[in-house]
């Protein structure tokens, strides 16, 4: 799936502030905690004290710092980040000058103890479970530089802890993006969807309502007022093809015509799309599926012998094209009131080299494995019939009809 | 026709511009324009009470689909003959209209001339055949041929003649273009075409009847809504 870098980065942030609210909480905890250790527990394996203080002062400072930075999405940068580790790294390993030479070899923690795990999580948070397991073993590289003989035993589980630490943390940051990326993406196609219905109803009861009016009273008044209608009629029919296909349509923006058998293009809408006021499209209810590619030869096969009839009979002449669905084969049928062709004038344009009509219709045709006819009557116009058979397994759109 | 007086008529469209200028239309034309109804519901209520030969109807109607609006009206009233009037793109719609007793069926686009030709048309019992309802009729005849006959049921099927007649009309001939093609009389081919229509109603009566015994509804009511 591809998911776009602006949303996705929009995304991620959505998913992953929670994880981020509770890494300042782990580094506010882990503070108190090295403190305690300090205090306490480590107590006396602490041969400056009074450093090892100031390395908490400092460990402190540190946490409000970066908790205060990491609170804005946009500060997150790279460069604080390294910052981080940098800074968690030093501190870690100033453990060397503050406890006794002794100290490491009997397993005593760091001074900064469960807190250099801070900037392996937000590396695993912010860039994803490579940039954590990098940020675990640079700091584990830290940690065994500090570790001395038969302690690094005891260390070895932290270190394994912490590596699991960044992965896991980095895994789950990811996740959480994706399926907020996800969730949007669900989110807009429903509201688009929601918009495109509502836009359709709208323009539905108004707008196409006002045209197809200028279209009758135009065509009435006749004059100038008739070409305004004509315009009027053509808008009218452009937006009814436009919000009707997203009414019927699935959701997910697919091209007009799209049909719900993958692969397949319904004939109908293909054809309808050639409909102006000089030309009727004619279909049945049902889809008309065939293959992409032969939708398309089709259709470019039936614009041609449009093109054919405003080229010969003048923008006024009428034209009208059926779409027959038959069990073996589709039909589409164009036929014209226009003078007709005189015999013999197909031949002798092939003959003179002009092959429109001869090439670009019957050549697709026979491309398809199918065929074209053309047939005038003088005075009656002219027929051109499209005949495409269906090849085995293609899918026959009245299959769910059934029953 | 042994009518007297102006064709009554009943337009029932839910846009109040588009229906007072049709309204306005036939008044002007000289038809009696008994009743005008915005939706599907106030259409049923009126309808007996108007008595009109023809309703021109909207196919997309707030309240009810068309399929409806047209079997209730031609229960309500089964001397009303309804005209659908639809925007282009609503193929299945149209068809259902018609297979539920609807006899005509006319873009809303279509130019003055041609819609009171329509209506009076519709009112003399001949079914204004379309280009468009003459591809949906032939689509549908062809998709009952396809499709497996729900026991024992026959499926109805057109004459090669009225098939011929039907692909005419749909690639815009006109009743005497295909008279003269064919060398028959104009009566000849309305009648044809008639068939093809009479025989999907038929159809469609003999499926809710079917529909009607399988779920214990036959007795309540005529459901096929005529005569």
């Amino acid at each position: 799936m591809i998911i776009p870098d602006e949303r996705a980065r929009q995304a991620q942030r959505g998913s992953s502030e929670p994880l981020w609210r509770a890494i300042a909480v782990f580094r506010f905890a882990s503070v108190g905690y090295a403190a305690l250790r300090v205090a306490v527990i480590d107590r006396a394996d602490y041969s400056r004290p009074g450093w090892a203080w100031a390395v908490i002062a400092v460990m402190t400072v540190w946490t409000v710092v970066t908790t205060i930075a990491y609170a804005r999405p946009e500060r997150r940068t790279r460069t604080l980040l390294s910052v981080d580790l940098a800074v968690t790294a030093c501190l870690l390993l100033s453990t060397a000058a503050l406890q006794y030479p002794q100290a490491p070899r009997h397993g005593v923690t760091p001074v900064t103890a469960t807190w250099l795990a801070g900037p392996v999580l937000a590396w695993g948070v912010r860039y994803g479970r490579r940039a954590g397991t990098v940020a675990a073993l640079i700091m584990c590289g830290c940690d065994v530089a500090l570790v001395r003989g038969a302690a690094f035993g005891v260390a070895l589980n932290g270190l394994v802890l912490l590596l699991l630490a960044g992965v896991i943390v980095g895994h789950v940051a990811r996740l959480g993006a994706e399926v907020e990326a996800e969730r949007q993406r669900v989110i807009e196609v429903e509201a688009a969807s929601r918009e495109r219905e509502r836009l359709a109803r709208d323009i539905h009861d108004s707008v196409l309502q006002v045209l197809a009016m200028v279209q009758r009273r135009g065509a009435e008044a006749g004059g100038a007022a008739a070409e305004l209608g004509r315009l009027a009629g053509q808008q009218e029919a452009a937006l009814r093809a436009l919000v009707g296909s997203g009414t019927g349509g699935s959701a997910d923006g697919e091209a007009p015509g799209a049909a719900s058998v993958p692969g397949s293009v319904d004939v109908r809408a293909t054809t309808l799309s050639a409909q102006t006021d000089r030309v009727t499209v004619s279909v049945p209810a049902q889809p008309v599926l065939l293959p992409a590619a032969a939708a398309g030869e089709l259709a470019a096969a039936v614009r041609a012998a449009l093109d054919n009839v405003r080229l010969h009979c003048g923008d006024n002449a009428r034209a009208w094209v059926l779409v027959e669905d038959e069990p073996d084969r589709v039909t589409v049928t164009i036929r014209d009131d226009g003078p007709g062709i005189p015999d013999g004038r197909l031949a002798e344009a092939a003959a003179a080299g002009r092959l429109g009509v001869s090439h670009s219709i019957r050549g697709r045709l026979r491309d398809l494995g199918g065929s074209a006819s053309i047939s005038s009557v003088r005075g009656e116009g002219t027929e051109v019939e499209l005949r495409l058979p269906r090849e085995a397994g293609v899918p026959v759109a009245r299959a769910p009809e059934r029953a | 026709m042994e009518r007297s007086g102006p064709i009554r008529v009943m337009v029932v469209d839910d846009h109040p511009m588009w229906r007072d200028a049709v309204a306005r239309d036939l008044t002007e034309a000289g038809y009696d324009v008994v009743a005008t109804a915005a939706d599907g519901a106030q259409a049923l209520r009126i309808v007996a009470a108007a008595r009109p030969d023809v309703v021109v109807l909207d196919l997309q109607l707030p309240d009810a689909s068309g399929v409806d609006v047209t079997r209730g009206l031609r229960a309500s009233c089964p001397e009303a003959r309804v005209l659908v009037l639809s925007a282009s793109g609503e193929q299945q719609d149209v068809l259902d209209a018609v297979k539920a007793g609807a006899v005509g069926y006319l873009l809303k686009s279509a130019a003055l001339p041609e819609f009171l030709d329509a209506v009076r048309r519709t009112a003399e019992g001949d079914p204004v055949f379309t280009p468009g309802l003459a591809a949906l009729v032939l689509g549908e005849f062809r998709r009952l041929a396809s499709a497996p006959a729900p026991d024992g049921g026959d499926a109805p099927t057109l004459t090669e003649r009225e098939t011929e007649i039907l692909r005419m009309v749909a690639t815009g001939m006109s009743y005497k273009q295909i008279a003269s093609r064919l060398v028959l009389s104009h009566r000849t081919v309305q009648n044809h075409v008639q068939n093809s229509l009479g025989k999907l109603h038929l159809h469609n009566r003999v499926e809710l009847v079917r529909y009607a015994i399988e779920h214990g509804l036959a007795g309540a009511s005529d459901p096929g809504g005529s005569q």
